[in-house]
């Protein structure tokens, strides 16, 4: 049974008197332990697609289900209460709070369980040692490389240990080297933890990552090419 | 009001000016208020600045506590960390929150303390007797002795306390020390009463222990206490004995100038202490010496004259009060000349008169206008921070916050500076006017600010100020907070299509 199911999945928005189609009868089977490429011209509906299947949005109709839960059917707060137990989040630009350190960072999702302060400590620790940051805990974003802001971003993603992580062009802001070396830890979490990804991207070299890219074109489903595996 | 009583209460009269010159007046001291106040809001800014950064520390200790404290420390600490984000912002934010609520209590307390004098008690109304249209107000002596008469045929509750202690009759004399030579020097400006009647008086005029130290105090009752010894024994203000060229102890002889053929013998047995500045001039003597010399005067006799500038007397509630003043205000009670009644406070209350439409306006407009400034003020702030912070809240939402939570924090910040500048500032409020009148006391000078010989504030204004910024805090950071309540977690995604 795949992890993620999405079934005759339409999506629309109203701007003003208008309704854009942006998602249209779309399906779409999803393992455990995928790494899955979304990609896409602009405006093809990767981005919407992204959001509904992280919980960060509701289809105007079909049903999406992950782990065996439809979360198409919850609301704001029950969507914000699946994502932080099941879906970690990798962003464009790290998306990280400057006023905080690193620890501090990848300890705020943390917050909202109910975990002992031991118990936050152990997996943030643990967290930060797996994306190689164990010495730069105390430092704050405006003190790290764009590739080092990257691997806390992913530290943050993991630290909750979910099912999914969702990524969101995460090469897009990086240099070469900074992001081969985020691409490999992807690749780590799925290979070595049997994490879900799901990433959209832009970047042929980093869709050839995944074990699949899915094409979208114009709200539909285009191709689905299975690639090399790792 | 009467010659050489220019206080009552704490009040000088008002000056004559013009509503443009009041205007300008209120103008000028608003600029310089807000000067002052913006000048001490900048110098409190350490002040402000340690204690976020000691409640900071405080959280951080908190941190270790088991949860939920500590993991609601970790949360509320974004709003300290937000705070110190953009100091530039949080500074001009206090500053001007400081500066809005300083203003806003030091109008309230002017407000509040001109309320007070002219406030009518419920219970002790001072009210007064005097002539309805003459002015100065000269009554005969007959009068004091009906009124009382009235007072006792009053029902027992609303009668006076204690007549002795709740009646007296004021006359004012001027008088020379030489007939031939009638210099600024020899006058005597001398109030007559009875002396049993001083310490009501004093009080009256609040005149109280606070206002002299402790053994001017003890001297002053000496003095009221040898007065009672003989009825030639005065008291003279330090300041008229320095311009007589006398002292405690010296004899003096004086002219009615009222008065046809009216001299006194007066023996010096006191002084009013030097700190009490407006008896520094003027003098007390016995009204029954006052009353014989009028009647052993060869021109005049006590029929005749109307020496009685002014009944005093004190009801035991507004209900006796006006139960008195029908009886007194009715044209045949006292109807030559007529009289009228009216409570101290409404008496001093005409002094105010030309101040009621700017108090009015001060109550009902600025005040109002200040607040809601400051709602703006905070409003606006908050939204800048909010927009500029759009995308870390949509990254909470993201993470599982829920909206109430992200809005929280919005809101903790704008009410966390909001109380720290309603506080600090109504402390410099309340303890300017304290440490102005011990800087007074200190260094012995006399001055006044605006009217008033004595300002103080409410202690209240401690307790409004936080809630005020508490409340402006909540008003101002309302329609941000909701605003950052609609983030779409979705928009956290949004540079990419």
């Amino acid at each position: 049974m795949p992890l993620v199911e999405v079934r005759d999945l339409y999506k629309s928005f109203t701007r003003g008197a208008e309704t854009i189609e942006v998602l249209m009868d779309l399906n779409l089977d999803v393992e455990a332990g995928e790494f899955l490429a979304l990609m896409g011209p602009s405006g093809s509906g990767k981005t919407t697609l992204l959001n509904l299947l992280a919980g960060l949005d509701t289809p105007t109709s079909g049903t999406i289900s992950v782990g065996g839960e439809r979360i198409s059917d919850y609301s704001e707060s029950e969507l914000a209460r699946w994502r932080t137990r099941n879906v970690g989040f990798v962003f464009q630009f790290y998306n990280l709070l400057p006023v905080l350190t690193a620890y501090e960072n990848v300890e705020l999702p943390l917050l909202l369980l109910p975990l002992t302060g031991a118990q936050r400590r152990k997996q943030v620790e643990n967290a930060m040692g797996l994306v190689g940051l164990s010495d730069r805990m105390s430092h704050r974003p405006g003190q790290l490389s764009g590739g080092q802001c990257q691997r806390v971003g992913i530290a943050r993603a993991i630290v909750t240990d979910p099912t999914i992580i969702v990524a969101d062009e995460p090469t897009g802001a990086l240099d070469s080297a900074s992001a081969d070396a985020a691409l490999k830890l992807l690749d780590i979490l799925r290979s070595e933890l049997g994490k879900t990804i799901l990433m959209v991207t832009h970047d042929p070299h980093a869709a050839e990552r995944a074990q699949r890219i899915v094409q979208l074109e114009k709200g539909r489903l285009a191709h689905h090419n299975l690639t090399l595996t790792h | 009001m009467f010659p050489g009583f220019e206080q009552i209460d704490g009040v000088s009269s008002s000056p004559d000016l013009s509503l443009v010159q009041t205007a300008l007046y209120a103008s000028g001291i608003f600029a310089l208020l807000m000067m002052i106040l913006t000048f001490f809001a900048v110098l409190s800014l350490p002040i402000f600045f340690g204690t976020v950064v000691l409640l900071e520390g405080l959280l951080k200790l908190a941190n270790n506590v088991r949860d939920p404290v500590g993991k609601l420390s970790k949360i509320f600490g974004l709003v300290f960390r937000s705070l110190r984000r953009n100091v530039v912002r949080t500074s001009l934010t206090y500053v001007a929150l400081f500066v809005l609520t300083g203003m806003l209590s030091t109008i309230y307390s002017g407000v509040d303390l001109i309320d007070k004098i002219t406030q009518e008690k419920e219970d002790n109304v001072q009210v007064i007797m005097t002539e309805r249209f003459g002015a100065p107000s000269m009554m005969p002596r007959s009068y004091a002795n009906r009124l009382k008469g009235i007072l006792k045929e009053l029902p027992p509750e609303a009668q006076p306390r204690n007549i002795d202690d709740d009646f007296m009759v004021w006359s004012f004399v001027g008088a020379t020390l030489d007939l031939n030579k009638r210099t600024q020097e020899n006058a005597l400006f001398v109030l007559a009463l009875e002396p049993d009647a001083i310490r009501t008086m004093l009080s009256y005029q609040g005149l109280s222990k606070d206002d002299m130290s402790e053994e001017a105090y003890a001297e002053l009752m000496q003095s009221i206490d040898d007065m009672k010894k003989d009825k030639r024994n005065v008291i003279i203000g330090p300041e008229r004995l320095e311009l007589m060229g006398k002292q405690v102890g010296d004899s003096v002889k004086a002219y009615a100038l009222g008065y046809k053929d009216v001299t006194y013998d007066f023996k010096i047995v006191g002084s009013f202490p030097a700190e009490v500045s407006r008896w520094s001039k003027s003098a007390l003597m016995r009204l029954d010496y006052f009353n014989d010399t009028l009647d052993g005067a060869k021109t005049f006799s006590g029929a005749e004259v109307r020496p009685v500038n002014l009944i005093w007397v004190r009801m035991p509630n507004k209900a006796a009060y006006e139960a008195l003043a029908t009886v007194v205000n009715e044209p045949k009670s006292f109807s030559a000349p007529q009289a009228k009644m009216e409570t101290a406070s409404a008496a001093i209350g005409s002094f105010l008169e030309g101040l009621k439409s700017i108090v009015f306006a001060f109550k009902y407009i600025i005040m109002p206008a200040i607040a809601v400034i400051m709602c703006l003020v905070v409003g606006i702030t908050i939204t800048i921070g909010v927009r500029e912070r759009r995308s870390e809240m949509a990254v909470m939402k993201v993470l599982g916050f829920l909206p109430w939570q992200v809005m929280g924090i919005i809101i903790a910040e704008a009410v966390l500076i909001g109380v720290m500048g309603g506080l600090l500032s109504t402390w410099l409020v309340y303890f300017a006017p304290k440490s102005i009148e011990a800087f007074k006391a200190f260094t012995g000078l006399k001055f006044k600010i605006l009217f008033f010989d004595k300002i103080s504030a409410p202690i209240l204004i401690t307790v409004y100020g936080p809630l005020l910024g508490t409340f402006v805090g909540l008003i101002g950071s309302a329609l941000p907070a909701i605003s950052s309540r609609k983030v779409k977690v979705s928009e956290v995604f949004a540079q990419v299509t």
